[in-house]
């Protein structure tokens, strides 16, 4: 490396973009609107079984939902980092094979290209599916912790009170979990 | 002495009028059992039914036994309408025919004696005996709905986990 620091070329900085934890704004709407959804389930279930008073607690519905959406869409973010690598690994070759058949009829396509579309291509496909593979790992662990802990571990406590915890501490749980490496 | 004899004849006859038992007696019976034990502590038992006598008696004392368990039947209405009630405890309320033996003024006193004297009381035969059928009282559903949300969240789950170990195995 020369003294000055260099700013990055346009494929460094693809290349950058699809090995970081960062996500595109598609992508993080997708996550962010999941999860909202997702935190927002519990209040039914609190408010047509649990017979919460949905009006007197209005306020800790919002928050909750908030803090549990921020959560879970973090949750969502670092799992799917996670994964993401694993599962290009996984589908190297099947989607290296399929898109050599495809590209093998143009014959004025140079060898570089081609390799590089058969790398866009499968970070396409792992990108995609360890987003979706996380949104359904999460959503299914949250909302089996959620009835596990409001009908079960905090069942004694006031709806109330069993609403902030079940959802607060399940969203915060599943967050600390994603953080790992496995 | 001649008199007397007659007048004692007399008494007697009386008093069997007043004392008149129930000759063939036949019982047309209706019942109601509390069945729903998932509101209830004690399940209830009731029957009514009327009493009918070939020889057209009417407004004698019964007494109930149900089980060993020996209660009063309340008399609703001068045609020989009874009624008997008793509760149980849900736990021990068994499901099917419950045997009431109903005796008379004459057959209770009877197994009174049975049982003073240390004799069986099933000697003594009823005056006649209806049967109460409890179908079986509904403590709640098998499996209760959140313990199925559970059991499908946990499969749920599952399936999330095992694939995932697959996915970073």
């Amino acid at each position: 490396m020369s003294g000055k620091s260099k700013a990055f070329t346009k494929e460094e900085e693809l290349l950058l973009q699809d090995f970081s934890r960062n996500v595109s704004t598609k992508s993080s709407a997708l996550f962010y609107g999941n999860a909202f959804i997702v935190s927002a389930i519990p209040i039914w279930l609190f408010w047509r079984i649990h017979l919460i008073d949905i009006y007197a607690n209005l306020i800790s519905f919002v928050l909750v939902t908030l803090a549990s959406t921020y959560a879970l869409a973090l949750a969502y973010k670092n799992t799917k980092f996670v994964l993401k690598h694993k599962i290009a690994v996984k589908r190297e070759d099947a989607v290296t094979k399929e898109m050599s058949r495809k590209l093998a009829e143009d014959k004025k396509m140079s060898k570089k290209e081609k390799d590089e579309r058969i790398l866009w291509k499968k970070n396409e496909v792992a990108d995609y599916e360890a987003t979706t593979f996380s949104i359904f790992y999460n959503n299914a662990l949250f909302l089996a912790l959620v009835i596990v802990s409001s009908f079960y571990i905090l069942k004694t406590f006031t709806p109330a009170v069993n609403y902030i915890f079940s959802v607060g501490a399940t969203s915060a749980l599943l967050a600390l979990l994603s953080t790992g490496s496995q | 002495m001649n008199r007397l004899i007659i007048f004692s004849i007399l008494i007697c006859g009386i008093s069997e009028i007043f004392a008149e038992t129930c000759q063939k007696p036949e019982v047309i019976a209706s019942a109601y059992v509390t069945e729903d034990a998932t509101i209830l502590t004690n399940v209830a038992f009731t029957t009514q039914f009327v009493l009918k006598c070939s020889n057209g008696v009417k407004g004698i004392t019964l007494y109930a036994e149900v089980d060993g368990k020996s209660l009063p039947a309340a008399r609703l209405s001068s045609d020989n309408k009874y009624q008997v009630s008793w509760t149980e405890d849900v736990k021990k309320a068994r499901s099917g025919d419950y045997n009431i033996k109903l005796y008379d003024d004459e057959r209770y006193a009877a197994i009174r004696k049975a049982l003073r004297n240390g004799e069986d009381p099933n000697s003594v035969k009823p005056l006649v005996v209806v049967v109460l059928n409890n179908p079986g009282i509904y403590r709640g559903p098998w499996i209760n709905s959140e313990l199925l949300a559970v059991l499908l969240a946990a499969l749920v789950s599952y399936s999330a986990f095992s694939s995932k170990f697959k996915l970073l195995a």
